[in-house]
């Protein structure tokens, strides 16, 4: 099976090992990756903070970069959301690619997604044992793409301990645009979270936005647990098997 | 009431740093209601009911003309008087003609949102009526000086404490008085404007065009003797709050009571149909039913935004949303706030004035998963953010940046190359000069870049 | 005119969107078991309190005990002699107990459905409210309930389900804040003399 990565921007710039991990993870499952070249953004910004005729452009540059591709795979919950959900209604409304866009939707997985529902995996590895894992769900891998069981199925069987977490399913308050237009709002919404937080070994989402902003509040407060992609946690799991 | 949403970032970040009592109290007291909404859908099929209720609410909207019109003749029949009125000022006119007709020196009020976005108490007092608001909760604000800040909790913004001060100030209860103590205190003031009202204004939760029920919902009873002692009842109600039949009320009664608090019905359910006739010992001599446009019928005619008009204000929008939650309802600057009041306002008032509160919203979504009558609030927050973006609300270097980026991104080439200075001059940049750039380093400090792109990594391999 | 105005925009308006058809009825909980114990069940749920009785001499050996704590009462048009308290009477904002008679109780919402004809003040006033309910009147749903009086509206009805109560002060629940802080519902079978409409 070959699977074409969307390291999306966070991804390249931010998450550069993480996503490496993720890399690493979809091949010891047996997967083949491929990276597009011409892979930007997927326009979300531009969607969100209502400039359509840009994320149009975007989208449709999405599109053609992964026109080929068997499945698109991201590590982002957001980013999957975008392509997934908004991308059909984005471009049907006027465009020729609507057709296109409604493909590569069907074709198009969030990591923890892609490996439950797609490859039917459900343990990656034990390699977690004793650690306490706490983690968030972003709202669009859980609301748009309706992606809740399956990180959980993933760290649950690496023998990780997933504490219980009140607002675990709260926003953490970065949303894209609006972690910088109401920054104090932003911020107010990620120390909720934060001041809910059990005691845990890491704390990790399969969404970088989240963890950025999460991390930067938490070095601002002066609290300690560390951020983790989930896809850097997944190969410790399916890793530490080995 | 007038519009004050441009002041939100400012009015958001003065509550954050001054008044952190209020993020307390209202995190608290919403968390409380979105624990017993989540019980009540427990208890039921909850997403049938919902899709029932958006079929019904879609119907009614879909029909309106010919549910107006049956409504207004069955309110007649009962003896009920029906006025329509377009705006603020029809509403106004209308109260001054019946206060000065009927030598109206006192009222009592219940608990009504679209008395506040018509501006009627200060309409009342204008003409030397006493007005005075039953509700608890708004009768502690009016103490105050404050508009509501929850439109089912109008006063969950206060704490204990607060009020406390207040009663203590105002009625001479203890400073450690009870809850108990507080609320007999008010008990006995409002009994006697109960007893003394000429005129009780109201809202409606529902009209059923069938029958001409006026539906009220409530849990302390003050909207029930407001409707029963005063000799004049007058009832304001917007035009999409009718419902098509009797047969349907059973369904929205139970699910606006669950929604709102988890019960299973409100503690109290007024059914008015008419004003009190011979076989009555009591009620009001005269009934008023006002049908509201106010911005209604023209929100109904945007195929883009309309679906708001099947909100029946049970204020779990509001209770799920992480946004309200830091703030309370007062930073939105409008009578509705939270999710509803951002889709709500651009439609009512005009995206210009309601700027920027399509904007004051993560997209999280929980606001859409709770709806009882399944408003895609999301969608509508992204149509008008696109509107105010083809308007022009805008900053003209947002538009700048945008057009930028979108240049990039449709050039792989140069995005790569952009990205990498963009990620390699980071740590140097000051934020001084770039106000994006400290909104974001101000709250979570300074931003650290992979040393090398996934890109990069991808080119050298990936062991 | 308004009303014109307001009409002709509204059905502008409409050519923007397609009709759409009413769902039908909504097929609610039917639970299964006793009306009597969910309707019981569920009123105390919400603070209220419920009692029952097989015959009519018990009830009224109940009430005179019952009514020794009070001294005056306001009685609705409605209560039948069989039952009516031997209290004081008194305007209902001046009496501590108000007795009316409810004309249905529902099941599924723990509700009792109570009509103007009888008076509303006595229903509301008094801080202490009892309710006769006969055994004959209890219905499982609010829907049914709702259909039943259809026919015969009259110029308000009510539904009460257990006492007032707010949390407008810190979050914290106090009963009897307008109407009644206590609301007793007192199941039994119906008077032969009790003439009000049960159909």
């Amino acid at each position: 099976m070959r699977v074409s990565l969307f390291a999306t921007c966070l991804g390249d710039q931010f998450f550069a090992e993480a996503t490496a991990d993720a890399v690493r993870l979809l091949r010891s499952l047996g997967v083949e990756v491929d990276f597009p070249g011409g892979q930007t953004c997927c326009g979300q910004p531009a969607f969100n903070a209502g400039y359509w005729g840009e994320a149009r452009r975007m989208a449709e540059h999405t599109i053609q970069v992964f026109e080929e591709s068997e499945f698109v795979v991201l590590p982002s919950g957001s980013c999957a959301g975008m392509l997934r959900t908004r991308y059909p209604g984005l471009l049907l409304v006027d465009g020729p690619n609507g057709e296109a866009a409604c493909g590569l939707a069907g074709r198009t997985f969030e990591l923890a997604q892609f490996i439950v529902q797609i490859l039917g995996v459900r343990e990656v590895g034990r390699g977690l044992e004793g650690q306490r894992v706490a983690y968030h769900h972003g709202c669009h891998a859980l609301r748009e793409l309706e992606v809740r069981d399956e990180p959980i199925a993933l760290l649950e069987s690496s023998g990780a301990e997933l504490v219980a977490w009140e607002t675990a399913e709260e926003c953490c308050g970065f949303g894209g645009v609006f972690s910088v237009k109401l920054p104090d709002v932003s911020a107010a919404m990620a120390d909720r979270k934060l001041e809910t937080l059990p005691a845990a070994d890491v704390l990790t989402s399969a969404d970088g936005g989240c963890l950025l902003h999460l991390a930067g509040r938490m070095k601002m407060r002066g609290l300690g647990t560390p951020v983790q992609h989930l896809a850097s946690v997944l190969w410790e799991a399916a890793r530490g098997h080995r | 009431m007038d519009i004050a949403s441009r002041e939100y970032a400012r009015r958001a970040r003065e509550i954050l740093q001054h008044h952190p009592q209020v993020r307390e109290s209202v995190t608290g007291a919403t968390v409380n209601f979105d624990r017993h909404r989540r019980s009540a859908y427990e208890r039921i099929d909850a997403e049938a009911w919902r899709r029932w209720a958006e079929g019904v609410k879609t119907h009614l909207l879909t029909h309106l003309d010919r549910y107006l019109e049956e409504m207004e003749e069955n309110l007649r029949k009962r003896g009920a008087r029906v006025h329509w009125a377009e705006t603020p000022e029809d509403v106004h006119d209308l109260l001054r003609r019946l206060a000065t007709e009927n030598d109206v020196r006192r009222v009592v009020k219940g608990k009504s949102m679209l008395s506040e976005e018509l501006g009627v108490n200060r309409l009342l007092e204008s003409l030397g009526v006493e007005t005075v608001e039953t509700d608890l909760g708004e009768y502690i604000l009016q103490l105050l000086e404050e508009p509501p800040s929850h439109i089912l909790g109008p006063a969950i913004h206060r704490s204990l404490q607060d009020i406390r001060d207040l009663f203590h100030r105002v009625h001479g209860t203890p400073l450690d008085a009870s809850p108990e103590e507080l609320a007999g205190a008010a008990r006995r003031v409002l009994r006697q404007h109960f007893l003394s009202a000429d005129m009780g204004i109201t809202g409606a939760n529902f009209l059923v065009a069938e029958t001409g029920t006026i539906a009220l919902v409530e849990n302390e009873g003050n909207i029930r003797i407001s409707t029963s002692l005063p000799r004049i009842h007058v009832a304001l109600v917007g035009i999409e709050k009718l419902l098509p039949r009797l047969s349907d009320l059973s369904g929205f009664l139970q699910l606006i009571a669950g929604a709102a608090t988890g019960q299973r019905l409100g503690t109290f359910v007024s059914l008015i149909q008419g004003p009190r006739c011979a076989d009555s010992p009591d009620g009001p001599d005269s009934l008023h039913v006002v049908l509201v446009d106010n911005g209604r019928s023209r929100l109904l005619a945007d195929s883009e935004a309309w679906e708001v008009l099947r909100c029946i204000r049970c204020g779990a929008c509001l209770n799920i949303c992480p946004v309200y939650r830091q703030t309370g309802g007062h930073a939105y600057g409008w009578v509705y706030s939270g999710p509803l009041g951002s889709v709500l306002a651009p439609g009512l008032v005009g995206l210009g004035a309601a700027m920027p509160l399509p904007f004051a919203s993560s997209l999280c979504g929980a606001c859409e998963e709770v709806c009882p009558v399944r408003i895609p609030i999301p969608d509508l927050l992204l149509s008008w953010r696109r509107r105010a973006v083809e308007e022009g609300l805008t900053s003209s270097l947002e538009r700048w940046v945008m057009r930028g980026f979108s240049g990039l991104v449709t050039r792989p080439w140069l995005f790569a190359r952009v990205s990498r200075a963009a990620r390699l001059l980071l740590p140097f940049l000051r934020s001084r000069g770039l106000p994006v750039l400290r909104n974001w380093t101000q709250h979570r400090g300074g931003l650290s870049p992979s040393p090398k792109s996934f890109r990069e990594k991808w080119k050298e391999g990936i062991e | 005119m308004s009303r014109e105005s307001i009409l002709s925009r509204v059905r502008a308006a409409l050519s923007e969107h397609p009709r759409r058809d009413h769902p039908g009825h909504l097929e609610g909980e039917r639970a299964p078991g006793d009306v009597l114990a969910r309707f019981a069940e569920r009123f105390r749920e919400s603070g209220g309190e419920v009692q029952q009785f097989g015959s009519l001499e018990e009830a009224r050996a109940w009430l005179d005990e019952f009514t020794c704590d009070f001294e005056s009462v306001a009685v609705s048009s409605w209560v039948p002699d069989e039952v009516r308290p031997g209290l004081r009477e008194e305007e209902p904002q001046a009496a501590e107990l108000g007795v009316s008679v409810a004309r249905l109780a529902i099941a599924e919402t723990g509700s009792l459905l109570l009509d103007s004809r009888e008076g509303r003040a006595v229903q509301l006033l008094p801080p202490t409210h009892l309710v006769w309910v006969w055994t004959s009147g209890l219905r499982d749903r609010l829907s049914e309930a709702l259909e039943e009086v259809r026919e015969e509206l009259p110029a308000a009805l009510a539904l009460h389900s257990g006492p007032s109560r707010s949390a407008d002060i810190g979050q914290i629940t106090v009963k009897g804040v307008h109407g009644p802080g206590r609301v007793i519902a007192v199941v039994v079978p119906r008077p032969g003399s009790a003439d009000l409409p049960d159909r």
